[in-house]
């Protein structure tokens, strides 16, 4: 363990270092002269932000949503797929592509999809879903549930393949003996699948986390560049990489270490808990 | 009446056909052991008796209802799988009440059976410990116990020892037929291991190649094997094999391989159809003993001795006889050296006879 741990840490240490003390400074490329230590002035003044506030809160419900549809819609597919049946091919095409495909093409061709750049008879029906939904919704829903749409489509299909691992990873014997136990196969899933997938489910909802925390791809190729649209990650790019605010963008993104810190332990103490072997 | 009954039982697996027409009647409250090499297709016979397996063509009837179309969960069966399949995330309390559970029993009741089970077994404190936290005998035992809770009409074991080192599987093989004794539920069990057949079956069923070889009580297939193939594989070390022809000169003789031996007027009689003809004969190791001076020499055999094996209750000698090799079993004071020549001894009625074309007994 200790070399390969040497090595990650290695790697990471340096950019995490610099981040750390980059976000200590008033590390901007608009400023005259060299960066000033300025201590935890940043992150003071990130929490009096409301716009921080509102990002985070943005970015919590996107992960609510995009996990919980992504886990649905990955063990269904891993369901599919876990048995020998005729559908399995075209269900594995489905449930890979997405996936597999070159996020930067995918993204575009979504783009197009839900913008069309031709004036025609379907530019027109997406224009008018997108009024429609913004109407109903209110404004920036259509945009939010296309990027939800993008993640989901995309993740979900990393999330499936993911637990069809793990679902392989479970003896038959397990699943059998449910049979000899329980007609309904409902009763087996809650009562075998789905607490033996559980380990599994919650590293696939960790990574779902940490995308959404920092969907940079689909946020920002999806809206055009045009809306930075208030997730944390994606605006921490545009203040360092667009506006040059590197300290400023350094804390943004610092930020969410506690949070994700604390959605790991939750996590993993939830699907996983370590029992104390006792006599 | 929890009887099991097979009638023409078929399985094919697309061209492999695993299991050729298995006629079988199990008695209520029978032991009755599958026993064969790996493929022999008794795996595959015991989880069409579950259900897990579709049944080809064929009946099986559990009780007085035939099964063929009725889910597993009906059959009122109980299986102990060789890896055990215990629930890694429920305690052993909570993996021996899953049956119950699934099944809407009455918590009370649960509670009842499981601690009865448990008594029996004598794991009334592991119920708070998961399986992780169990060694391989304890396992075994929650698997045994998660089917004892159910009473079922019929209990399948399929290889449940196997997984268990050769000092546990001793033990665990004396319990089980201690539990039977005590249970008297009707059981099928599987297994590769003749000696756990033996032990274990009221009636043994041998199996190769899908289909059933023999079918009896376990002295019954040692001393009167139907086949060449029950006879190798029943009884270790196995029965010692020599291709002879039977001449006669006064008497019937085997001669083969080197050796030549008289046949036991016992056996004479029906062989005598065979004269002149090729058959193998067949020893057992046991039957193979140290000559001594009263033996006469038409029942013996000069042998060279090529590899002793001390076991300390008995010696193994491996020798080479003629043409051939022989293993014979011997009482523990007898001195033989390798490269020793000695003399063996039969035991004239104990031989047996197997008609080279179909290995049938004679």
């Amino acid at each position: 363990m200790a070399p390969a741990g040497a090595l990650v840490l290695g790697i990471l240490a340096y950019p995490v270092a610099w981040e750390i003390w980059a976000s200590l400074t008033d590390f901007s490329s608009r400023a005259e002269g060299g960066p000033v230590f300025v201590g935890l002035a940043n992150y003071g003044r990130l929490l009096g932000d409301a716009w921080f506030w509102k990002a985070l809160a943005t970015t919590l419900g996107y992960l609510a949503v995009t996990t919980a549809a992504k886990l649905v819609l990955g063990v269904g597919m891993a369901l599919l797929l876990a048995r020998p049946s005729r559908l399995r091919a075209l269900v594995f095409l489905a449930v890979f592509l997405p996936w597999a495909y070159p996020g930067g093409i995918t993204v575009i061709a979504w783009y197009w999809m839900l913008n069309p750049p031709l004036i025609t008879s379907y530019s027109v029906f997406m224009g008018n879903v997108k009024h429609a939904v913004d109407g109903v919704l209110g404004a920036g829903a259509w945009a939010f549930l296309s990027v939800v749409l993008f993640n989901v489509w995309r993740g979900g299909s990393f999330t499936a393949v993911f637990l069809l691992a793990g679902l392989n990873a479970i003896p038959t014997e397990l699943f059998e003996y449910a049979r000899l136990e329980s007609r309904s196969a409902w009763q087996r899933f809650r009562a075998v699948t789905l607490p033996l997938l559980a380990p599994y489910m919650a590293l696939a909802v960790f990574l779902s986390f940490t995308t959404a925390f920092a969907d940079l791809g689909n946020v920002w190729m999806l809206t055009g560049g045009r809306i930075i649209f208030p997730v944390v990650g994606t605006y921490a790019y545009w203040l360092a990489v667009k506006s040059g605010q590197l300290a400023e963008a350094a804390t943004w993104t610092l930020s969410l270490v506690p949070l994700l810190a604390l959605g790991l332990v939750v996590l993993f103490r939830w699907f996983d808990p370590r029992e104390e072997t006792g006599a | 009446m929890a009887q099991v009954m097979m009638k023409d039982l078929n399985k094919k697996y697309d061209e492999v056909h695993a299991v050729k027409d298995v006629n079988l009647h199990i008695r209520d409250k029978e032991f009755v052991v599958l026993v064969g090499p790996s493929g022999c297709g008794k795996s595959t016979t015991l989880r069409m008796v579950a259900g897990l397996e579709e049944i080809t063509s064929g009946e099986i009837t559990i009780g007085d209802r035939i099964v063929n179309d009725l889910p597993p969960k009906d059959r009122d069966i109980a299986m102990v799988f060789q890896n055990y399949a215990l629930y890694p995330h429920m305690t052993v309390y909570d993996n021996m009440a899953f049956g119950l559970k699934m099944r809407k029993f009455p918590k009370p009741e649960i509670q009842k059976r499981v601690q009865d089970a448990a008594e029996i077994l004598g794991i009334q404190e592991l119920l708070k410990r998961k399986p992780r936290q169990l060694s391989g005998g304890q396992r075994q035992r929650v698997a045994v116990g998660r089917a004892i809770v159910r009473h079922p009409q019929v209990f399948l074991f399929d290889e449940p020892l196997s997984n268990l080192d050769a000092k546990l599987r001793v033990q665990m093989r004396v319990e089980l037929k201690r539990l039977h004794d005590r249970l008297e539920t009707t059981a099928v069990y599987v297994t590769h291991d003749q000696v756990e057949a033996m032990t274990l079956g009221d009636r043994v069923v041998v199996m190769k190649d899908g289909w059933i070889q023999q079918v009896g009580e376990p002295l019954d297939l040692y001393s009167r094997p139907a086949n060449k193939f029950v006879a190798g594989f029943i009884g270790s070390p196995a029965m010692n094999f020599i291709d002879v022809s039977l001449t006669d000169a006064g008497g019937l003789w085997a001669e083969g391989q080197g050796l030549r031996v008289k046949v036991a007027p016992a056996h004479a009689t029906r062989l005598s159809a065979y004269k002149g003809q090729k058959v193998t004969l067949g020893l057992r190791p046991e039957d193979l003993r140290v000559a001594s001076g009263g033996d006469p020499a038409e029942y013996t055999i000069d042998a060279v001795v090529d590899v002793v094996e001390p076991l300390g209750s008995e010696i193994l000698l491996d020798l080479r006889a003629g043409q051939t090799t022989l293993v014979a079993r011997v009482e523990p004071a007898v001195r033989a050296k390798v490269h020793e020549t000695i003399k063996l001894a039969l035991v004239p009625d104990r031989a047996r006879f197997f008609d080279t074309k179909t290995e049938l007994a004679i």
